[in-house]
Parts: structure tokens; C-alpha cells; sequence
């Protein structure tokens, strides 16, 4: 008798979660087989164009599209008095304004430049570009405000003239106030107060994938289907069918590959309405593409801020306080602007715990750019002032910039930890990044041994992941998971994937929970048919939030798996388990049933399913953060949980050429559980690109009459890979997130809050100027240099002590808030409001 | 972009009469590495465009007596590969340091002289070596000097229908050492300044010609002639390398900085000197 051979051992299905799984994404980015927006290609398809103003405020005379009708190849032509009447304004609802303030396009007046004057749409992009040559603009210039302050001083023109603002005429139109403990008495009370105004620069997305979207109105159907490189379909779906007055159900949002974002792509843009428009008025496909210089005009950029700042620290080094006065500018829109201000803040006093914060924001429109979202969300803003003034404070104190740190930032004994501002931190690991960081630069000795030009930065943040808006309710996100007839499985959610790898981050954690090998796993594209409902893919959510409805969605599957698995093979749950594509008793991994058999008696042989067992094996989870609403006194847990960034910056300074060269740079973070190293990396080194962007290169420069002068990647400073340090100094310090049941937090957006400070910090290190505003050129750089030996000073300030600073330079030319409260609203004021009007036309759709 | 009719002539007097036939609003490309751009945001709208790019006679680096001749149509990419003998090599050094690879590989030397964006780096190389230019047109051929070549204020002097064929650079006998140092923000940014320094030294080692030359913060490149002459003479030793510095500065950004950026350009001038000064007069003949 032979012998058998021996069977081979069994082994223990293999976890992917917490492994770098190469990216499912790549394959079709590295193949140049992607299709982005602009390459979606319809039967039929037509081709839209935009006018934009060339001028940044003016009034409109008139528009004049009647030689644009006649050009060849035109099929229709639109302008702002056309649909005046036929669409509703948007962007009430994350402005918390009562009516919104958005419009396809221009019609009284022209508050940007870039700003959408009226559109072509035609049978090639060329005729469309011809066309838009023969439409006669009349504007009548007004003087532009650029600077956020002078759009503030009494007597300054009113931007947005027909709204009324809670506080009053003008143009701010909202303001954020923080009041948390005594932030006057702890100045009173303090050793040292340390105060400097800074201001910060605004940022372009400058996603390499353009703007864009193509509209294809089925007039049988009467379904919108569009097409949109957007980070949210939902956000998309809900505003265009608001904006249309037709049903949600009307309106279809697919996604192509969109090839980032940062933000940016966050909410509904007029092109998104233009182009449905038009395809409604045709019934015909139209594509509707920006071009970078429109991009750069309208596809909003980083806020811009003014920070009065003050930090209060006692002789030990303990901040007892944070005082501030800050100007925001949200240019001439701004759909998420104000939120920037209120969360940016809120988690910019973090890591420490102030126990007295009084802040007062003046949030204002001016002549240009739309600001919005983007990586760091106002973060970056926050940490520019505050971990400038501490490295300030601790030079008064005479202290290590790192002691300092070490001494303030969030240490508890236990777990969870509530700060003074309300934020309940579940788990950090900040105070050994803060070491590890600054170790790996060799913090001590190159402090001990300074090097003439060369000088080291520190400086800490912390990135909510996702967040509870203050003008909305909700933080949620939805994955709908099904156990297909073959074994495999599709992952539907409507989070769109720009960079961020859900394919493969998803598929992780459902291969862990429903055994499943990795390969038969598909995460479909977001769809708003078939899609489950969920906010978007921003504000670091997608790991935490998204991945948490994907963990709770697999664990329902995995239990319903189980069931018909024990009914089949008469067992007890508790003695099976699953792993290598089928499900066994415990201890014996090779046996078992494959899933595809299980899924197929759930779909195609229901007899086989335990008595009273629902059949299919499709199921949906909804995940909502437990987060707080903001309060009334600024307040509250508005994260989920907190990512800890700590970053140290080694720069060169060429004293000929005023050249700020990052020679070295160490991240050490705290990313929970990380689900897959080799995203959360590339997370880390794209979000220290465009920090470093933000603090040395790039900035939206105008013109006194508010032209943007650089909307080229040829004039506008973008880093590129050349400009990088090596990082090789990336480390990762979890402390699990102990309210997300998986222990992750967010990676998207730690890369970048502290880059701006942290090079600042080095810069002064290095020679002794102090940067307050952004970004840091070589000429900025130089000339400080010069005056600065000019002067003879030790340390110089600038622009603050420049020569021909017109600014205020010291605390007693400060502006002081104003703090007069809201007015209080009521419909009854509104002069010539008449609610008879108020019908809605929900199935009729409307006559565009 | 506009609609365009593109011709490919065969040769260089080809190339002139289809300029001279479709009239002034026909244009030349090269390479296209500037020209495209204008045309992609229509600020250019060319009916006609006559390519060089087949044209055999205008691309390629050849010595003619004593002057190295590069057509006009070589690119820089070409260039850098050439192996060129004494201070000639700072001209492959020059073409291999600038834009990006894929611009280097269409752009060409004589697309960078006639866009004559200031900013270029073969602007400064040109005026700097005192290299001569060779002109085709329906009337003839015709050499100008850089200074003939540029318009002062900017740009060309060239007319429609003419054609730069190529680059006279002169002989390896011309100068000892020929150094360009140029600054730009970014890797692939054109030069925000850019000074060439070329020496010939007596056989007994001091200055027997020096020029020094400033572009990309000029509309057009300067030699700061007195500057340089003044130092005829001099032993390289002994040349105070601050001063000369401070003399091109004055000499070719005369006034006091109004502006930051007049400021900064005269700063950048004025390093970027020091620098090509040192590094001519350390090795001035290797
Ligand atoms: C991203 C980028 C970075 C760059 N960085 C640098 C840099 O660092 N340094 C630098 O020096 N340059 C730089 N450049 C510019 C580059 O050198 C020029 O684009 C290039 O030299 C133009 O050559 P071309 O052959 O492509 O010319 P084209 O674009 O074809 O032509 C340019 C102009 O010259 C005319 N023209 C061309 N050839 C002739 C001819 N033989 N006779 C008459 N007229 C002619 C054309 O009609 C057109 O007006 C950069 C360009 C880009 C796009």
C-alpha cells in the first residue's frame, strides 16, 4: 500500500489591512487607459464653451449673443438675462445664507474676473471658441476690491449687492467668534504675551485633471445624466436638481477617472449648470471642459487670511491663552469659505490644550477668486500665526522652541481627553512625534552647532478626520457590499476616489472581514442610481468614515454568509469561519464551501437558504460620525478623530539669490491603524508638496484693478518634483483611533498643516527674518535680507519692517473686531417679500 | 487654436518664397515650443505656417574656418550631445541646462533667438561670445551682429519673410573661458537673470578681453562694455571681483531700485557675476 502523501499544513488566511498592498488603481493611471472627463465621448456630443469677464467688477450693460447665433457650427447661445427667472441661486445651504448666492452666470454685475459672462455651445470646441469672439460685452468698470481689509473699510463698494447679511450691509458676510475661558484676563495674568499680524496666501488646487463635466439630457426619460470630475455626486446631484427645479431622481451623476481634487472639485460649479442647461434646451450630449486658465480663475483657491494673533504663556512655558482678530477672504463667492474660518480654527488651537481662546473672524467677499476648500482646510492658516508665535514665545521665555512644545502639547494620563475647546481626543501619539521629528532632523545638534544660512523649524498640528460642517448636520458616508453569483464582490459607494485609493483600501478591509481574495474584489464607480448615499471624499474622511461603513457593511455580509454557510453544512456559527474564498470549520482553512456556492444559493437556489432567510446577500451600512454641532460659543467636537502631525524643516538660505532650499525635512504622524503604508505615504509626501508650495512659491498675484496676472502653471509657482527634499524621514506613530471601530484616522491632509510654520521657523532660524506673510520668494527673501543688514538689526520682521509697509506694525495700530451681534432677521423686513409666489414646480420641469 | 495651413518646404530658399507668397501673416515654426502656446491661447493666429523642420541645410553643427556654424534648426537637445572643443562647450553646457527634456528635444537654438523672450538662455549666450547671425530672405542672405540682430527694446529686428539659418559662434581661438551662471525659481523656469562671462587672457596671464553680459533682467542682453574694457590689462589675480560686480550693476541697471523687483534683479546681477567672474578667472583655459 502507497502512503499518501502528507497533505499540506493548512495556513491561516493572510490580513491585508495594515499591509502595503500595491495600488489596484495604478495599472489603468500607469497605462495612460484612464478616462478622464475630457475624454468621455458621446454619441451625438456638442461642445461648450465660456465667456468670462475680463474685468474684476464691473456692471453689465448688456450682452449681446446675436452674432454669436449666426457663427457656424453654433447651436445655441446663452447669457445670464436669459435664465434669469428659470434657475434658482445656490449655495444657501454651506454658507447657512437663507437664499443662495450663485448663479450660472452673471447678470447685474461681474464681481471676478473670470467670472461667467455667457456661453456657446457647438458642434466642435473650436466653433465654440469662435463664437464666444463674437459676443459683444458692454461692462462698465468699477474700482476692484482686492485687499480683504479695504473691502471692509467704511466707504468701500458693496460687492454682492442684493443680499442681506446677518450682520448688516457691507461685505462681510459672516462672522465667527470663540470664546472659551478668559482669553483677556489670561492676557492680563501672563508672563509673556507674544503678537504678531500675519497673513497668508491664497493656493490653486492645480489638479492636474481639469474642471469639467458633459450633460446628456434624455428628453423621453426626462433624466439628467452628467458626467462630472467632482469629488462628491451627491453634493452635485442635490444642488444641480435644486438649481433646475427638477426631481433628485432626474438626475444621474457618473463619475469618471478624476485625477485629483484637493478640494477644489467639493461642491457644484456654474459649468456643471450651464452644460445640463444646454443639453435640456437640446437633447443632445454637451461637454463642457475648463481650460488651466479658467481653472485658475473660478475653480476656487485657498482662503486668505489676516491673523491678529497673540499667544499668552506663563514664565514655565505653559500657554495659558490664544487671542485673535482674523479677516478672511472668501473672494467674490464662496460656497464653503466661511466653514474654512470655523473649523480651521476650531482644530488649529490644537495640539494644545488653551484653556482661554477669544477669537473674532470677519468673513469677507472680495473682487476676487472664489475661495473654498483645500487641502488643510484653514488649517494651515491657524498653525502659519500660532506656531510662529510659539517659537516667539519661546524665545522671550528663553527656552527651546522644543521644550516648549514638548511641554503644551496633549500628554493625558487617560483617554479620552476633552480640551478646553471641546475637542474629545480619543487617542494621540503627538508628544513622540514630536521627538521623533525632531531627532530625525538632529534638532539638538544642529541647534548646538548653527551653521551660517542654515537653520531648523519645528512645528505641530493636528488634521480633524472629517468633520461635522457647522452649517450642516450631517458627517456620514455609505458603502452597499454584494457577494456576487461567481464568488467575487462589488463595493458601491458614492465617495469618489481621486488619489486616495479606495479601490484598494476597500478592498483590504472587505478581503480581511469576508475572506475574499483581494483580486475579486471591484469597487464600482460612483453612480448616484446605484450608489448609496454619502457626502463625498474630502476633509480626510475616506479611510475613517468611509472605511468604517465599508467595516460595518462586511461584518452584516460576513453574518449572512454565515448563516446559509451553517444551515448548508449544519454547524453552528461559532464553529465557522472564513477565509481563502470559502467558509470552514474552525482549524480546518482547506475545507469548507466556496463562497460562490453560498452566493449562488442566496440568488439562483433559494431552497438551500435556512427557513425565512431574505434572499440575496446585498447589504448597506451608513456610518455617521458621533461628532458634535458647533456651539454657540465656537465650541465643540467637530471630529470624529484627530490626526497628529509633527514636522521639522532643515532649509539653506542663499544669501545672493534669497533662494530657500528645504535641504531636509522629518514627518512623524499618527495615523491610527493604517491600512496600507504605502498610500498613507504617498498621502504624507503629496500634502508636504503643497505645503511647501504654500510657503515658497505659490500665490494667486493681482493687480490693483483685480486681474489675475499669473493663471498659467508657466508664471504660477507650483513646486515641482525637483524642489523636493528627499523624504526619506516619514514615520508613522499610531495611537488608535479608539471611536472608529477599525483604530484609523485620517492621512489626506497631516502632510500639509505644519509645512508653512515649520519652513518659517527654520527661515528665522536661519537668518533672522521672520516671514508673516506668504509665501517666502527669493526676492521676498533677499531684499529682507538687505534691509535688514541696513537697519544693523538683529532680527526683522517681514513685510512689517520693511520700509514701504503701509501696514499696521505694532499692537496699537491694531483694527479691533466689531462685535455688534446679528441682526435679527425677519421675512416681514424684506421689503417687497410676497409668499404668494412660493409654489414649487416639482414634475413639470421647467421651461429652459 | 485657429485653422492653419501647414507647408513643409524642402530647403531654405523654398521656405522664402512660400513666406514671401503667403504674406506677411505667415509664420515660421521650429520647433514650436513657443510658437504653440501662443497659438493654443490664440494670441497668435497664423494662417500659414512653413515649417524648418525638413528642411536638412538649416539643422546640424558644422566648422566653417574658424567659426563653429550651427543651424538654426539644430535643437538644443542635438546640442547638448555635440562634443564642441575649448570655451565651445559651455555652449552644449548652456543648451543642456535649460527648460525640460521634452522642450530640448523640439525646441531649437535658433526658435530660442527669434521668440527673443530675454529670458532665454541663448539671448546672453549669443550677445555674450559675440556670435554673428546668419538671415535668409527673398532678398538675400545677410549676417547682423547680436546687436543688429535684437530690436533694443525688445524682440527682433527681423522682417516678415526672413529666416534665421544659422548661428555663426566664433572660433575656439576667440576666448580663453566662457562661464554662464543664470538664476530661475524653479528648475524649468526660464532664467529671472543671466550673466555670461567670456576672458581671453595675454600669455603672460592678465585680461586681454573680457565681457561681461547680462540678460533675462534687460529686455534685450547688455554687455557692460566699460565695465569690461576697463579691465583690459589687468592681472586675473589681481580683478577685485566685488567691485567688478558692482560696476556691471551700475553699468547695465543704472538708478536707484524703485521697485522690489528692480531691487532684486540688480542683486541677482550683481551675485551672478561675482560668480561667473570667479569661476572664468579660476580655471580661465580649461
Ligand atoms: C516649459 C518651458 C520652459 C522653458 N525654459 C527655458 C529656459 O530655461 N531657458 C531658455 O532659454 N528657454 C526656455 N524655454 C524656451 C525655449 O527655449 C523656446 O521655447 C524654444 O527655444 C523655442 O524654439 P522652437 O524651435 O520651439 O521655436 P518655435 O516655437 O517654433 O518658434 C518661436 C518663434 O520663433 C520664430 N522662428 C523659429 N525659428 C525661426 C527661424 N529659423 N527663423 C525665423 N523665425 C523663426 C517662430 O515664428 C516663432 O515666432 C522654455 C520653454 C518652455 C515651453
Amino acid at each position: 500500500m502507497t502512503q499518501a502523501p502528507p497533505r499540506p499544513t493548512s495556513t491561516a488566511p493572510v490580513k491585508l489591512v495594515g499591509q502595503s498592498v500595491p495600488r489596484k488603481e495604478d495599472l489603468a493611471l500607469l497605462t495612460g487607459t484612464a478616462r478622464f472627463i475630457d475624454d468621455v465621448k458621446l454619441p451625438g456630443m456638442l461642445y461648450a464653451k465660456i465667456l468670462r469677464s475680463p474685468v474684476a467688477h464691473a456692471r453689465v450693460r448688456s450682452i449681446d449673443t446675436s452674432r454669436a447665433r449666426q457663427m457656424p457650427g453654433v447651436v445655441d447661445v446663452l447669457c445670464g438675462a436669459d435664465l434669469v427667472g428659470r434657475v434658482k441661486p445656490w449655495g444657501d445651504l454651506m454658507q447657512d445664507l437663507l437664499v443662495g448666492d450663485h448663479t450660472p452666470f452673471a447678470v447685474d454685475k461681474v464681481l471676478y474676473e473670470g467670472q461667467e459672462l455667457a456661453a456657446v455651445v457647438a458642434e466642435t470646441k473650436y466653433q465654440a471658441l469662435d463664437a464666444l469672439e463674437a459676443i459683444e460685452i458692454d461692462l462698465e468698470e468699477l474700482p476692484a476690491l482686492v485687499d480683504p481689509e479695504a473691502a471692509m473699510a467704511p466707504g468701500a463698494g458693496l460687492i454682492q449687492e442684493g443680499i442681506t447679511y446677518e450682520f448688516g450691509d457691507g461685505n462681510i458676510f459672516d462672522r465667527y467668534r470663540v470664546r472659551i475661558g478668559d482669553a483677556d484676563a489670561a492676557a492680563e495674568e501672563a508672563d509673556v504675551v507674544v503678537r504678531q499680524r500675519f497673513t497668508t496666501n491664497r493656493q490653486a488646487g492645480a489638479a492636474l485633471d481639469p474642471h469639467g463635466c458633459v450633460a446628456d439630457y434624455d428628453t423621453f426619460t426626462r433624466e439628467l445624466t452628467i458626467w462630472s470630475s467632482t469629488q462628491s455626486i451627491y453634493m452635485v446631484r442635490d444642488v444641480l436638481a435644486d438649481v433646475l427645479q427638477i426631481p433628485r431622481n432626474k438626475v444621474r451623476v457618473r463619475i469618471p477617472e478624476v485625477g485629483a481634487g484637493f478640494g477644489s472639485k467639493a461642491q457644484i460649479f456654474p459649468y456643471e449648470v450651464i452644460a445640463s442647461i444646454f443639453s435640456m434646451r437640446l437633447g443632445r450630449p454637451v461637454h463642457l471642459v475648463l481650460g488651466r486658465k479658467e481653472i485658475f480663475q473660478s475653480g476656487t483657491a485657498r482662503n486668505g487670511q489676516v491673523r491678529y494673533a497673540e499667544l499668552m504663556c506663563r514664565r514655565d512655558g505653559t500657554i495659558t491663552g490664544y487671542r485673535d482678530y482674523v479677516v478672511h477672504n472668501c473672494g467674490a463667492f464662496s460656497v464653503w469659505g466661511n466653514q474654512v474660518l470655523h473649523i480651521g480654527t476650531n482644530v488649529g488651537m490644537l495640539p494644545y490644550a488653551i484653556p482661554n481662546i477669544r477669537i473674532d473672524g470677519d468673513i469677507v467677499h472680495t473682487n476676487t477668486a472664489p475661495g473654498g476648500a483645500l487641502r488643510g482646510f484653514g488649517i494651515p492658516q491657524t498653525i502659519w500665526a500660532k506656531e510662529q508665535l510659539v517659537d516667539m514665545a519661546a524665545a522671550e521665555l528663553g527656552m527651546d522652541p522644543l521644550e516648549l512644545r514638548a511641554k503644551n502639547v496633549i500628554r493625558p494620563e487617560t483617554f479620552p481627553f476633552t480640551t478646553p475647546m471641546g475637542q474629545i481626543i480619543d487617542s494621540t501619539s503627538m508628544y513622540d512625534c514630536l521627538h521623533t521629528s525632531a531627532e530625525a532632523i538632529g534638532w539638538a545638534e544642529k541647534k548646538a552647532h548653527p551653521v551660517p544660512y542654515e537653520g531648523v523649524g519645528l512645528a505641530v498640528s493636528m488634521k480633524y478626520t472629517s468633520c461635522r460642517h457647522p452649517s450642516f448636520d450631517t458627517d456620514l458616508s455609505a458603502v452597499r457590499l454584494r457577494l456576487e453569483t461567481d464568488g467575487t464582490v462589488t463595493i458601491y459607494s458614492s465617495d469618489v476616489t481621486h488619489g486616495q485609493s479606495h479601490a484598494t483600501m476597500l478592498a483590504q478591509i472587505v478581503a480581511d472581514g469576508l475572506g475574499v481574495g483581494f483580486e475579486k474584489i471591484t469597487l464600482a464607480a460612483p453612480d448616484s442610481v446605484t450608489s448609496p448615499f454619502g457626502l463625498g471624499t474630502y476633509a480626510s474622511r475616506g479611510a475613517a468614515v468611509l472605511g468604517t461603513a465599508c467595516r460595518l457593511a462586511t461584518e452584516r455580509l460576513r453574518e449572512r454568509v454565515l448563516t446559509i454557510a451553517a444551515h448548508v453544512l449544519e454547524a453552528n456559527v461559532e464553529d465557522l469561519d472564513i477565509g481563502n474564498d470559502r467558509v470552514y470549520i474552525k482549524g480546518l482553512p482547506d475545507s469548507g464551501l466556496y463562497l460562490e456556492i453560498l452566493a449562488s444559493f442566496a440568488a439562483y437556489r433559494t431552497h438551500q437558504l435556512p427557513p425565512g432567510f431574505e434572499p440575496t446577500l446585498e447589504v448597506v451600512a451608513t456610518y455617521d460620525t458621533p461628532t458634535e454641532r458647533e456651539g454657540a460659543d465656537g465650541s465643540g467636537n467637530l471630529s470624529v478623530t484627530y490626526s497628529a502631525a509633527a514636522h521639522s524643516a532643515h532649509v539653506r538660505v542663499d544669501p545672493e539669490t534669497g533662494y530657500v532650499r528645504v535641504v531636509d525635512y522629518a514627518m512623524a504622524h499618527d495615523t491610527g491603524v493604517v491600512i496600507n503604508p504605502l498610500v498613507v505615504e504617498g498621502q504624507h509626501q503629496g500634502g508636504f508638496l503643497m505645503g511647501l508650495g504654500m510657503v515658497l512659491g505659490e500665490d494667486y498675484l493681482y493687480d490693483a484693478d483685480g486681474h489675475l496676472t499669473n493663471a498659467s502653471f508657466a508664471t504660477y509657482l507650483a513646486p515641482t518634483a525637483t524642489d523636493m527634499p528627499e523624504l526619506t524621514k516619514i514615520y508613522e506613530i499610531p495611537a488608535p483611533s479608539l471611536t472608529i471601530p477599525g483604530g484609523q484616522k485620517g492621512a489626506g491632509e497631516s502632510g500639509t498643516g505644519p509645512v508653512p510654520a515649520a519652513v518659517g521657523n527654520a527661515v528665522f532660524d536661519a537668518t533672522g527674518v521672520r516671514f508673516t506673510e506668504l509665501p517666502i520668494t527669493p526676492q521676498k527673501m533677499l531684499l529682507a535680507l538687505r534691509e535688514k543688514e541696513r537697519q544693523g538689526a538683529v532680527t526683522f520682521r517681514f513685510p512689517d519692517d520693511m520700509p514701504d509697509f503701509t501696514g499696521p506694525r505694532t499692537k496699537a495700530e491694531w483694527p479691533e473686531p466689531d462685535l455688534t451681534d446679528a441682526v435679527d432677521f425677519d421675512w416681514d423686513d424684506l421689503p417687497g417679500f410676497d409668499d404668494e409666489d412660493d409654489e414649487d414646480d416639482v414634475d413639470g420641469g421647467p421651461a429652459l | 487654436m485657429k485653422a492653419f495651413t501647414y507647408l513643409r518646404p524642402g530647403d531654405g530658399a523654398e521656405a522664402v518664397a512660400l513666406l514671401r507668397e503667403h504674406g506677411p501673416d505667415a509664420r515660421v515654426i521650429a520647433g514650436g515650443q513657443s510658437l504653440l502656446l501662443a497659438l493654443k491661447d490664440r494670441s497668435a493666429r497664423p494662417p500659414v505656417l512653413v515649417s524648418l523642420r525638413g528642411v536638412p541645410e538649416l539643422a546640424g553643427v558644422r566648422v566653417e574656418g574658424d567659426e563653429l556654424v550651427v543651424g538654426a534648426t539644430t535643437t538644443y537637445a542635438q546640442l547638448t550631445r555635440a562634443e564642441l572643443p575649448g570655451w565651445q562647450a559651455t555652449i552644449a553646457a548652456v543648451a543642456g541646462d535649460l527648460a525640460d527634456r521634452p522642450v530640448r528635444t523640439m525646441g531649437t537654438i535658433g526658435g530660442g533667438l527669434c521668440a527673443a523672450d530675454p529670458r532665454y538662455d541663448v539671448l546672453t549666450l549669443v550677445t555674450g561670445v559675440g556670435a554673428r547671425l546668419e538671415v535668409l530672405s527673398s532678398a538675400g542672405r545677410r549676417v547682423l551682429t547680436p546687436a543688429e540682430f535684437f530690436a533694443p527694446g525688445g524682440g527682433t529686428r527681423l522682417e516678415p519673410g526672413d529666416v534665421l539659418t544659422a548661428i555663426r559662434f566664433p572660433g575656439t581661438a576667440a576666448w580663453d573661458g566662457v562661464v554662464f551662471e543664470k538664476f530661475r525659481t524653479r528648475v524649468f523656469d526660464a532664467a529671472l537673470a543671466s550673466v555670461l562671462c567670456a576672458v581671453r587672457l595675454d600669455p603672460d596671464g592678465a585680461l586681454a578681453a573680457l565681457q561681461l553680459t547680462v540678460g533675462a533682467a534687460v529686455p534685450v542682453p547688455v554687455v557692460a562694455v566699460q565695465t569690461g574694457s576697463a579691465l583690459v590689462g589687468t592681472s586675473a589675480a589681481a580683478v577685485d571681483v566685488d567691485a567688478v560686480a558692482r560696476d556691471v550693476v551700475t553699468e547695465v541697471l543704472p538708478g536707484r531700485g524703485d521697485t522690489p523687483a528692480l531691487q532684486y534683479a540688480r542683486e541677482l546681477v550683481s551675485a551672478l557675476t561675482r560668480r561667473a567672474l570667479v569661476r572664468a578667472l579660476a580655471h580661465p583655459r580649461s
